[in-house]
């Protein structure tokens, strides 16, 4: 009977009703489609950032994250794989990589790009390059003079399959190291830069050419889902030599997407305020509306003896019907449209370059976050019952006598 | 037919094959080994012009050289004033560099090997790597023309299929007594992408030797750089001493 009431009260004006509730819906909407897309763009961030040659956590020698050189490879991978068994979860991958700056040319080109020297299977199943060839094959075992080459680096160099690339570089005595491989494959990535940065050829030639014997640069882990990256990198710092080698995290090996991530909360907040400022205005002024219209009505109430906090009530109870159905369609509207982009996402490839240069990828798929939806939920119901309080305090200190006067 | 003329055509068809027979005896690897060591004597000490044409602009360097077999070299700038004391060693497949303005010696990074010297039209890696053309392809004869009364042998230069060159082949012309005509630079789809030709060929040094040479792009005409040797001395051999960090550093001459 009391929520029928102030139902009823609700739409006594149903233009002035609908308009409010479209504008709720609107915020609710966006609200929580906004944070999910900008979810959905962080953990495409932190997606790519892993699979491009990264993984969960990275070993080094020490000083070579200061100074990726040839002088700070670690010589002996082999006792690093074996506290890796030990220590590892039974369904980790890692891959263990040659990584150094070099310079790539051909007959009219040249450019700088990081050599990477990998072991075609484990890497397959550690970072993207494994599903990343459009063209060519991707490197076998024993392929001393193949190489992969992006897409982007291809275009630059004007080349093409099969084509010779002469690639240069420092090795171990710090002299000129020089090697030509052929063109075997053609990858693509989620970005161009990446697609301009890397070359891939195999461990055994990578480490012939800079006479590096068994070194190798790094080794990159990924966990199986759910692990505790912070336990295991405690337990691997104690399984390795502390003065030889060091371990990070993604976190820590991808700065820039971390400090993003801790970014994103403050703006998911700063978008909250902002749609909800300019909703709040709406309800405090439909509200106060409401209230000046029926300004006789509550008088005659008041003079009938109905106690002010009542009015108060129904006046909130009012509002909160308000708010709580605009949530509801807001919501169903915010979900449906995240389920029918998380299909396809949302494509960027038209202006790939600028997203690129924020560090996106070129599709992004919206991310639900229970947390955003709470937040975005409650903080439309608790401020919009705040910012009513005023109008509902306005009813409830009318005096009888003024507003039974008031015409 | 008479006993005069088919004696001539007799003569005529034994000097024809001997041409032939002498054409094919001319070992190509050889030829360009050769070619190459008489070019740079056993020792040569030389006096340079350079000059580096654009469109719109033109500069000149005055560049003292040293060379010694096929490996070593130094060069040094002796004008204009801006650059004077500039220098370049290069030993083996390094080289360094000094510059007098910060009083450093640079060894050029593979990332540079690639970048100009001097603003020139020659590559770091076409000094450092001069003698990649003897050990990194297989030549063979493709054909002989005539030049000026003198057989010219024009030679076709192949990479070995491994090794880290970035040409596709490389066309030399080399006259008959050893003089270098010139030097095509090839992609890998054949096409040409840089020449050098060789000038003025006059006694220079003791020896027949071509004054000028140049250097020029194929899809950038106009653009173009040219050796000018103003004082060239060959001599049986250069100290050790000269060949260091140490002389790099130091403008003595």
């Amino acid at each position: 009977m009391y929520l029928q009431l102030a139902w009823r009260n609700i739409w006594r004006n149903t233009r002035r009703t609908t308009v409010i509730l479209v504008a709720v819906i609107i915020g609710i909407w966006s609200m929580i489609l906004l944070g999910a897309l900008m979810r959905g763009i962080a953990a495409g961030m932190i997606k790519n950032g892993i699979s491009t040659l990264t993984g969960h956590l990275q070993i080094h020698h020490i000083g070579y994250r200061d100074d990726p050189a040839i002088e700070t490879s670690m010589a002996n991978p082999q006792m690093i794989e074996n506290a890796l068994t030990l220590v590892l979860p039974i369904e980790s991958m890692w891959a263990t990589r040659v990584r150094v700056n070099a310079v790539a040319s051909n007959a009219r080109h040249s450019s700088g790009v990081t050599l990477v020297g990998i072991d075609p299977l484990s890497e397959a199943r550690v970072s993207f390059i494994g599903k990343a060839i459009s063209k060519g094959r991707y490197l076998e075992q024993s392929d001393p003079n193949g190489i992969l080459v992006g897409a982007a680096l291809l275009d630059k160099f004007e080349t093409k399959l099969g084509r010779k690339l002469v690639l240069m570089s420092q090795n171990t005595s710090g002299e000129i190291a020089s090697r030509a491989f052929h063109i075997v494959g053609i990858f693509n990535a989620e970005m161009q830069a990446t697609e301009k940065q890397f070359v891939f050829v195999t461990r055994p030639a990578s480490q012939q050419m800079l006479n590096l014997g068994h070194g190798i640069s790094e080794i990159s882990v990924i966990l199986p889902e759910k692990t505790d990256i912070s336990a295991i990198i405690s337990a691997l710092k104690d399984a390795l030599p502390q003065d030889q080698y060091e371990v990070h995290s993604w976190r820590e090996l991808l700065p820039f997407q971390t400090a993003y991530l801790r970014i994103l909360d403050g703006f998911i907040w700063i978008w909250y305020l902002v749609v909800f400022v300019a909703m709040g205005f709406g309800i405090v002024n439909t509200t106060l509306m409401a209230v000046f219209e029926r300004m006789r009505e509550f008088g005659l109430l008041k003079a009938l003896g109905m106690n002010p906090w009542w009015i108060l009530r129904a006046v909130l109870t009012e509002s909160f019907l308000l708010l709580f159905s605009g949530m509801i369609i807001g919501n169903i509207l915010a979900f449906l449209s995240i389920y029918l982009l998380s299909g396809i996402g949302i494509d960027l490839s038209a202006m790939a370059a600028g997203a690129e240069y924020a560090g996106m990828s070129r599709i992004i798929y919206p991310a639900i976050e229970f947390k955003d939806i709470m937040m975005a939920n409650s903080i439309v119901m608790l401020l919009g019952l705040l910012v009513s309080a005023y109008p509902a305090t306005k009813a409830a200190r009318f005096m009888p006598v003024k507003a039974l006067a008031h015409t | 037919m008479t006993q005069k003329t088919a004696w001539t055509v007799i003569l005529a068809w034994a000097l024809v094959f001997a041409v032939y027979r002498f054409a094919l005896a001319i070992d190509p690897n050889q030829l360009v080994e050769d070619s190459f060591n008489y070019v740079r004597g056993k020792s040569s000490v030389s006096e340079v012009i350079m000059t580096i044409h654009r469109p719109d602009w033109q500069r000149k360097m005055t560049i003292k050289a040293w060379t010694r077999g096929q490996k070593d070299s130094l060069f040094y700038i002796d004008a204009p004033p801006k650059d004077r004391g500039n220098g370049t060693l290069k030993k083996g497949r390094e080289m360094w560099i000094y510059n007098p303005k910060i009083n450093r010696v640079i060894k050029v990074p593979p990332s540079m090997m690639s970048q100009s010297w001097m603003g020139s039209d020659f590559s770091n890696n076409d000094l450092s790597k001069s003698d990649s053309l003897l050990t990194d392809y297989t030549h063979t004869l493709i054909a002989t023309e005539t030049h000026d009364g003198k057989r010219v042998y024009v030679i076709k230069s192949m990479p070995k299929p491994d090794a880290p060159v970035v040409w596709g082949m490389q066309r030399l012309k080399i006259r008959e007594d050893l003089i270098w005509l010139s030097q095509e630079f090839f992609d890998e789809d054949l096409q040409p992408v840089k020449a050098m030709t060789t000038l003025e060929i006059q006694m220079l040094g003791g020896k027949l030797f071509p004054k000028v040479w140049r250097m020029s792009k194929v899809d950038q005409q106009g653009n173009y750089t040219q050796l000018n040797y103003t004082a060239l001395v060959f001599t049986s051999s250069l100290p050790d001493s000269l060949f260091t960090l140490t002389t790099l550093r130091k403008p003595l001459r």
